[in-house]
Order: structure tokens, then sequence, then C-alpha cells
């Protein structure tokens, strides 16, 4: 069983990135039926999405991210002891972006950096690989990336997934704590690989490097099968972290979703029985932009602040692998929130 | 798509149209014999779009049962008929 608590972890900000690019799934989608796009839509939710187009990659958007949440931190590229960069849709098989990123960043090369390939359950694995990584050890300051492209690996002829995706990238700062008591951190991790071919690009890595199938070098998704796997995850999912915690739904102060689906997280809603206005949605601006959907509904999607200070948070991270995870975490009123949008593609190193 | 009207129960002509209507498919190629295999537009993605309009038109929230167990357009009608939507034949 993989569950876990962290202590003398805290998170001092959160950035996101997203491109300033607009795609308007209602205007802007030609290639199906617009009859079909309206009933596509007021399923899944996602009206608009931002489109990385064929030069921004999801190290561009984290490294965007990265810089203004360093600046609004006052860190010093110097003080950062490793970085962690979470995604699928790397720049190169070789090297991983987390180099790239070390360098573009200034980080001292005493800095660990490296790549976690990990989906939509990405951002949990994150939080805890961060967590681990602030003990037994002289690493004070962790740098959290997670972005990816996926409109990049979509065919916009496949209804499953041609309107449901958006690109974004994430920065989270987090450091050893140093405050007489900060709450503890709560794990709950969990993996599927029976269920791996739900969601996969069969072609270009590996096992069928030079498909000659157009269709392999995109993403397939069998929709009903993630469905059924996220129904029957995520239920016992929260309840394994609120028992691990040892707190009940009504101490938290917002469940954040990966933001997979629009009626997917509401019949989820319904049947864990959650209050609506703790669970924040932003599909209808940014699509499910993959793991980084849940720090970027931390950014857009916290607009309220509760009478707690710190809030908890129940972040749930679900999807290819299949793999899937939970974090319970307590979020400080005074973390530095950043959200921006990215502009000039900047594929060179700085 | 044609909208039921309130609580008013459906025929089964008006259901079967329905169904085709929220499958993107033809009606005339939709019976109740129909299977998901016959119907382009019943692929994973057509069933999550049914289950949402099961439950935006209807108010129907499906089971897990339910939902594993939809495999021809006979299976929506029964779905249709235990929740008090389909008229008695």
């Amino acid at each position: 069983m993989a569950t876990f608590s962290v202590s003398g972890a805290a998170v001092r900000g959160i950035a996101t990135s997203v491109p300033q690019a607009r795609f308007n799934n209602i205007t802007d989608t030609k290639t199906l039926p617009s009859d079909e796009v309206r009933k596509i839509v007021a399923m899944a939710g996602v009206v608009e999405r931002r489109v990385a187009g064929d030069t921004i990659t999801s190290s561009d958007l984290c490294y965007a991210a990265a810089r203004s949440l360093l600046q609004g931190l006052d860190w010093t590229p110097e003080s950062v002891d490793a970085l962690v960069m979470v995604t699928q849709t790397p720049d190169y098989f070789m090297p991983s972006s987390s180099c790239i990123l070390q360098k573009r960043l200034g980080l001292s090369d005493r800095c660990a950096a490296f790549d976690v390939g990990l989906g939509c359950s990405g951002y949990v694995y994150g939080l805890w690989l961060s967590g681990m990584m602030l003990h037994g050890g002289d690493i004070k300051r962790v740098l959290l990336l997670h972005g990816e492209t996926p409109t990049r690996y979509v065919r916009e002829d496949d209804r499953a997934v041609s309107l449901l995706f958006g690109d974004a990238g994430s920065a989270t700062a987090i450091e050893r704590s140093s405050e007489p008591y900060s709450p503890p951190w709560h794990f709950a991790l969990h993996t599927d690989g029976g269920g791996y071919r739900d969601l996969i690009i069969d072609g270009g890595a590996f096992r069928d490097r030079f498909s000659a199938s157009a269709a392999d070098h995109y993403v397939h998704m069998n929709g009903a099968n993630v469905f059924n796997f996220t129904i029957k995850s995520v239920p016992p999912l929260i309840e394994e972290v609120l028992n691990l915690a040892g707190r009940a739904k009504e101490d938290i102060d917002y469940f954040v979703f990966h933001q997979s689906n629009r009626f997917i997280i509401q019949h989820l809603v319904r049947t864990c029985g959650l209050p609506s206005d703790k669970v924040p949605l932003i599909l209808d601006r940014y699509g499910n932009c993959g793991g980084p959907s849940l720090p970027l509904t931390i950014t857009e999607g916290l607009r309220t602040a509760t009478g707690r200070d710190p809030s908890t948070l129940l972040l749930l991270g679900y999807g290819a692998g299949l793999s899937w995870g939970a974090a319970l975490l307590p979020f400080a009123r005074a973390a530095v929130i950043r959200h921006l949008e990215y502009t000039t593609p900047k594929g060179d190193l700085e | 798509m044609r909208r039921p009207n309130g609580d008013q129960l459906l025929r089964l002509e008006d259901a079967v149209e329905w169904i085709a209507d929220a499958l993107a498919t033809d009606p005339s190629l939709v019976s109740p014999a129909t299977q998901r295999s016959d119907l382009k537009g019943w692929d994973s993605l057509g069933q999550l779009i049914l289950m949402s309009a099961l439950d935006q038109d209807f108010g129907i929230k499906l089971t897990e049962d339910e939902v594993g167990s939809m495999a021809s357009v006979q299976d929506i009608l029964d779905v249709l008929k235990r929740h008090g939507r389909l008229r008695a034949s």
C-alpha cells in the first residue's frame, strides 16, 4: 500500500502559464459538424482552450511560470537545490527537459534535476517526491515544474479527444518549513498498468519507433474505460487520504480535481457527496490540460479566500497509466500566486 | 435534439428518435434491436454523451451497473422504462 505522510514541507507559491492563443470549440472547430460539437461541449464542458501551436513546448511554459515565481518569491536561482520536471510532452527524448530548464533558469550546477514521466496523476506524485526530498539531506528548496502540451498530440478529426485538451505549464515552490508547526502532507498513490492502452500514443517511442501509421503518432483514448476507471477509483481514493490524515470532508476547503471532463467530475461530486462550491472548475476556459490542470485550478479557480489559514486542499490526479493519487495538504494565504500568458516562443537557451 | 416535455412519458418512437439524436445517428438506422457495435456514433465518446444526455434531459443518473450493461438500444429503452420515462406499450 502506497500511503505516506510528510512533515516539515511548505508550498511557498504556485505560478502557471498558458499559451496566449485561444481556440473556441464552438466557433473555431472546422473538422466536426456543429451539432456534434455542441453535444460534446455540453457533455465535457470545454468551451475554450489554450493551444501551443507548433513551436511552444511544455518546458517553455514551465520556464515562464518558474521565472515569474522565483521573482515573486525573491528566491535567487542559486538557492534552488532541486528541480523536478513532470511531463509526458518533453522537448526531446534525450536529454531531460529538467536539464534544459536548469540552464535556462540559471540554477546552480549543485542543483539536482530530473524528469518524471507521468500524466494526469503527475502533480500529486511530484508533490510527494518534492516533500520527500526535503528529508535526509541538505535540500531545502525544490522547484516542481509540471507542463503538458496535449493539443500537439491530438488528431483534429478524432472526436474523442479533439475538443478536450488545452496546454499549460506550472511551477510550484516547495521549501523545508521552519515554522514551529506546519501541518503534514498526506498522500495515497495507486497504479493499474492493466489499463495502459486506455490512454496511449502507440508510435514514436521505442516499442514502435517509426510507425508507418500516422494515427499511431497521436493519442488514443478509450473514453468509456477511462470513465469507468475514474468513477471506481476516485471515491475510495478520497476516503483513503481522509482516513490517513484523520480528517473529514468538512475539514477540506477545496477539492481540486484533475480537470478531466465536466460530466465525469460532476458525477464524482454527486457520488461522493461533495459540496459543489468547494470543487472549482476551470474546464470551460482552459480545457483538460493534463496534470498541470491541478496547479492551474489553484491559481485560476480558488478565487474566494476561505476563513481558514492555512486552507486545506485535497488534490486528485488520475489518468494515463492507469495512475492515480491524492494529496491532502495545507495552503497558506501568504503563498505567492501567479498566472500569466506565454507569448513569445523561446526555443533557444537564454 | 427533441427534448422531452417536462415529466411527459415518451412513446417508443419518440424514445428511439431521442436515442438516435443523442448518438448523432439517422433515426432510420435505429431500432430496439440495434446493437452498440452497429452505430458509428455509439463509440466511447458517444457513450459519455448518452449518459450526460440522460442526466440533462431526464434527470437519470445511471448506476455503475447500468453504465456497464448498455450494449443495445433496447438496453437504453429499459433504462428509460425503469426510471419511469417510457410509456408502457
